[in-house]
């Protein structure tokens, strides 16, 4: 049997042998069209000597970005901008691929916004509907324009701009990260987790997901201890005893672990079904290779990464 | 009665509101017609999951001598997510017990096809519903159509004004789609049957989780919209074990102990909202979609199985949607 480095560095040769010419990833390995997600996740998981690899995938990033600053989320995608963009701007700032591009970026996340933030639907969801319990003083990002905030997108946006380093509005920055970390705390479910974005709807609290929860928790590393992450912790915890699928497992070891939180049993596992594979889902694939790693004491989404 | 200024505007405006969007929904905005002269609709008993469910589909599948032979077959069930004892999904068995039936028929190619609009992890929905290894052991391919190749696609229909949607490759490439809901309320678009089945095959790749620029563009408009653009070949329904009450998840579970098959959305969507007690004709999307997708009068439909009778006590729904349920003229239980 393998050892976690070779098993690894195994899942780095296949998500390299995937790589498309132009420099992306495809979600599934079946097809050609780059996507921004697994993009973003493979080269986050690539190591430091994969310079061929790092710099064609980092090219074709900052290709991909649209004028307005923002990303698309996949290769030919409308130009309007999609919630990927905080995992593009965090890919690149983990890279050092930064300059004019994060600049743009950073002013396309300071003026999306969940479309709940503004006045004529922030009146609607507090006079006429009111099944989805949540406030909409506390926004974060949509996952496309024109929609509502939602965890994910938030999540990527926050970590995002937590990281960015050396760009000029501070201040606004620093504005959009409270609202964006509330409306987190504002949608987190009764009992601890995030699932989409609805804790309650129509008067019943709503079940949280495994990596909705795990996302969640990295883009609220920073932030003081609270009762609300420590039950989303716990919640977090208790669900991975039960949790077989490597996406959301993956997602598990990687908060837990920028945590604190013992993950050796949670490795242990996911290392068994990366090596029975295949893990045909590009995204998939670079997050369990991100997580396995865990174990070198490197957690590209910790404090000290 | 007393009607002062303040109520008669109030009245006034709700009533222009009101007829402006009946007459939005009323003028025709569809660029395809899918509606056949009559419309065929089977109703078959099935008392329980445990039963031979292969044997009843294939005697049901038998009354619409479809021709599947040499076609890629998509079958696009209803995966929401996975929570413990609730019947939120279409039930694996009657999924596999497709498969079989569409091999048997000559299909080149059966696939199951999903992309999930709440739960972002379709592998850990699929593991933990009992997805997993059936698909597995009975070598059948699962696309997930939140991942998958995208294609612009021009709408066939503008109810949204969205005029294209970008649309999973292996939806637009497939030879014959079969929607297989849960038969379910639902307390955003009152039920989610074979129509509504269809906003999984929208990505959330491009759309989010859950596809919410769906919801701002109005469900009943969306479901028209995906159903005139991604044609509805046959639908294989799964009340066995329904749900009432405040679903898509959150429902109760109430056994119909039935499957409808049919060859026309409408048909089948008009012929479960009857079997749940409820008025299709007061449901938007399947009154506007009889104009053009198929057929929703019983006049139009060959009930060629078991007669459809309502139910004693119609499904239970969200109070938005109890003017939905037909009380006071229950015939029999079905």
């Amino acid at each position: 049997m393998r050892g976690t480095q070779q098993l690894n560095h195994a899942c780095v040769q296949e998500l390299i042998d995937r790589q498309l010419p132009e420099g992306g990833w495809p979600f599934s390995s079946d097809t050609a069209q780059a996507a921004v997600e697994p993009t973003a996740l493979a080269l986050l998981a690539l190591p430091s000597n994969s310079l061929r690899e790092r710099d064609a995938a980092i090219r074709l990033l900052l290709r991909m970005q649209n004028a307005n600053g923002s990303w698309p989320a996949f290769s030919g995608d409308d130009g309007g901008g999609s919630g990927l963009t905080g995992l593009a701007l965090y890919a690149l700032n983990r890279c050092c691929a930064q300059g004019a591009a994060a600049n743009r970026a950073v002013h396309w996340l300071i003026e999306s916004r969940g479309w709940e933030s503004h006045w004529l639907w922030k009146w609607k969801f507090r006079t006429s509907d009111r099944h989805v319990r949540f406030d909409p003083d506390k926004f974060g990002w949509p996952w496309m324009p024109e929609t509502v905030s939602w965890v994910v997108p938030t999540a990527y946006s926050l970590l995002a701009l937590k990281h960015v380093r050396g760009i000029s509005q501070r201040e606004h920055v620093e504005h959009r990260i409270r609202r964006g970390v509330e409306m987190l705390y504002d949608r987190i479910c009764p009992a601890g987790g995030w699932n989409a974005g609805n804790g309650v709807a129509y008067g019943v609290p709503l079940a949280p997901h495994p990596d909705a929860t795990a996302v969640a928790l990295l883009a609220l590393l920073s932030e003081p201890l609270n009762d609300l992450m420590t039950a989303s912790l716990g919640w977090l915890e208790r669900r991975a005893e039960t949790c077989f699928a490597p996406w959301s497992l993956a997602w598990t070891v990687l908060a837990l672990d920028a945590f604190g939180r013992p993950t050796e049993l949670l490795t242990d596992r996911l290392f068994c079904i990366t090596e029975h594979g295949p893990i045909n889902d590009c995204a998939t694939l670079a997050v369990a290779s991100l997580a396995l790693r865990c174990g070198e004491g490197l957690n590209v989404f910790g404090v000290d990464s | 009665m007393k009607v002062d200024r303040r109520t008669f505007l109030a009245g006034s405006l709700g009533l222009t509101a009101g007829a402006a969007a009946t007459a939005l929904l009323d003028k025709p905005k569809y660029l395809v017609n899918r509606k056949q002269r009559r419309s065929r609709v089977a109703v078959l008993r099935a008392e329980s999951y445990s039963e031979d469910l292969g044997q009843i589909l294939r005697s049901g599948l038998d009354l619409f001598y479809l021709n599947v032979r040499g076609k890629t077959v998509l079958l696009k069930p209803n995966l929401v997510d996975y929570i413990p004892g609730n019947h939120i999904n279409t039930h694996p068995f009657l999924v596999f017990a497709a498969v079989e039936c569409f091999r048997r028929l000559g299909a080149k190619s059966v696939l199951v096809g999903e992309g999930p609009g709440h739960q972002r992890d379709t592998e850990l929905v699929l593991l933990e519903s009992g997805f997993s290894e059936e698909l597995r052991q009975q070598k059948v391919p699962f696309v997930d159509l939140n991942r998958d190749e995208l294609v612009m696609t021009r709408l066939l229909a503008n109810y949204t004004g969205m005029k294209h949607l970008w649309l999973p490759r292996t939806v637009l490439k497939a030879d014959f789609v079969v929607t297989m809901p849960k038969v379910k309320t639902h307390h955003w678009s009152g039920v989610t049957l074979s129509m509504k089945n269809m906003f999984g095959v929208v990505p959330g790749t491009k759309y989010g989780w859950p596809k919410n620029i769906l919801h701002w563009k109005g469900i009943q408009e969306s479901i028209l919209d995906i159903c005139a653009t991604v044609p509805v070949h046959f639908v294989i329904a799964d009340a066995i074990v329904s749900m009432e009450g405040n679903g898509p998840l959150n429902g109760h579970p109430r056994p119909l102990n039935r499957i409808v098959l049919a060859d026309d959305p409408v048909a089948a969507d008009a012929t479960c909202a009857r079997l749940m007690g409820l008025d299709p004709a007061r449901i938007t999307h399947i009154q506007v979609g009889a104009q053009f997708l198929g057929n929703d009068s019983i006049e139009r439909i060959d009930q060629v199985a078991e007669a459809v009778g309502a139910p004693a006590n119609p499904f239970e729904a969200v109070p938005e949607f109890q003017h939905l349920r037909v009380t006071g003229s229950a015939e029999r239980d079905p």
